[in-house]
């Protein structure tokens, strides 16, 4: 069920303009140390690439 | 139409006298002209009252659910042997039947507590654009004869097709019959346009991205925070909703574009398989807020994902309460 309701809504921000690559889903187990370094990793790199965010932002 | 109108008042008086229902729910006719309006029944004289034409806009089973759920709230405090049911009488086109279905899949009321009265539709007029094509004057009478809208405005008379003042939704409706019914008055509605449903949303996804957040935003940029389009959607029936929510606070309240922004963006996001594209948020919202143009998109994914349609059937779970093994995950990051 969390897929499903992440497949809608990563479409869904994608459709009113936000980049897709800002929303990120994935299993990871409790156990999985190595694998979440790497999904880190990888996130990270993506939002790096895409710069800071500007749309959505609540400025304090 | 007169026909149906006559057979619509028997019936429902009949409902009434027989104690079937304890309150029917339908239109009458508004105060302006060309316009019609919701009317709760409860004595079966009343029912002379009662019209069903294309100036019926809004979505009833809003109000059944607000009925049914008030009076057992109120019931609470009455001791268990002696609580009664409410048993409520609606009027309902295609997409109030599809509410209605959505309702009892959300195990909001039972299938005995209510009565539904299917009519056929055609669509509805749009206010906006009625009062657009009226050349923005006030419209101080107007008659439907045909296929025609008369209307004599401040400035003048005018003639304006029917088909041209109809709202985007009613157009390429692919339900306009009901889909759930106790009883039907009238013959089937001959089909809209449902295979064009998608046409408006199709081209929005091929623009580029820096135009879709600019209309995004454009759009919400209009929104003052009334509410009204939660307060006529029959699928946002939350005792508490999440904006009025202080702990936590999901969203700010003040007049910040991006509160607002994000506001309806879970509003939108809470309708994932639960919208039935029946019009009555757009049509209710005083500033113009295209909201049928997310809503839609939504509706278009919940089809092409999980090959659901709110409220279509009985049969159905919600789309959100089951999954499939085979459901897509190409969008799953796997580094
Ligand atoms: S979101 Fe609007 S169109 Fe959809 S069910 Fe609610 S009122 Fe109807
Ligand atoms: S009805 Fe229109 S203005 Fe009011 S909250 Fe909804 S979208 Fe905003």
């Amino acid at each position: 069920m969390a897929r499903r309701k992440f497949a809608a809504l990563k479409r869904f921000l994608d459709y009113i303009g936000l980049e897709g690559d800002r929303t990120i889903f994935t299993w990871i187990s409790a156990s999985e140390g190595e694998r979440f370094a790497n999904v880190i990793k990888g996130v990270t790199a993506k939002v790096r690439a895409l710069g800071p965010a500007s749309k959505l932002v609540n400025k304090l | 139409m007169e026909n149906i109108d006559k057979k619509l008042r028997e019936e429902a008086k009949r409902l009434l006298e027989e104690k079937k229902v304890g309150v029917l729910v339908g239109y009458e006719t508004g105060t302006l002209p060309l316009t019609a309006t919701p009317c709760f029944i409860t004595n079966p004289e009343d029912a002379e009252k009662l019209v069903w034409n294309a100036f019926c806009t809004q979505n009833l089973a809003k109000f059944v659910h607000d009925l049914i759920s008030q009076h057992r709230e109120s019931q609470k405090r009455v001791k268990p042997e002696d609580r009664k049911k409410k048993i409520v009488g609606v009027v309902a086109r295609g997409c109030t039947t599809r509410s209605i279905v959505l309702h009892l899949q959300e195990r909001q009321y039972g299938r005995d507590e209510v009565v539904i009265i299917g009519v056929p539709c055609t669509g509805y007029v749009d206010g906006k654009r009625l009062s657009v094509l009226a050349g923005g004057d006030d419209i101080r009478e107007g008659s439907l004869e045909g296929d025609q809208l008369l209307v004599k405005t401040t400035a003048g008379e005018k003639r304006i097709p029917l088909q041209d003042a109809l709202a985007g939704n009613c157009l390429t409706c692919r339900f306009n019959n009901p889909v759930l019914s106790d009883l039907m008055i009238g013959a089937q509605a001959p089909p809209m346009k449902p295979e064009q449903e998608y046409t408006e949303i199709e081209a929005f996804e091929n623009l580029p991205t820096a135009e879709r957040w600019a209309y995004f935003t454009k759009e919400m940029n209009k929104c003052i925070r009334c509410y009204a389009c939660r307060q006529a959607c029959p699928s946002c029936y939350c005792n508490t909703c999440f904006v009025e929510q202080s702990q936590p606070q999901w969203v700010g309240l003040g007049e910040d574009a991006t509160d607002t922004q994000v506001f309806q963006l879970m509003r939108l996001f809470h309708m994932v398989g639960r919208c039935v594209d029946c019009g009555s948020c757009v049509s209710v919202c005083p500033m113009g807020v295209d909201l049928r143009k997310f809503l839609k998109k939504i509706d278009k994914d919940v089809f092409e994902l999980f090959e659901n349609r709110a409220g279509s059937s009985l049969e159905d779970t919600p789309p959100l309460s089951i999954f499939k093994e085979h459901d897509k995950e190409d969008f799953i990051f796997n580094p």
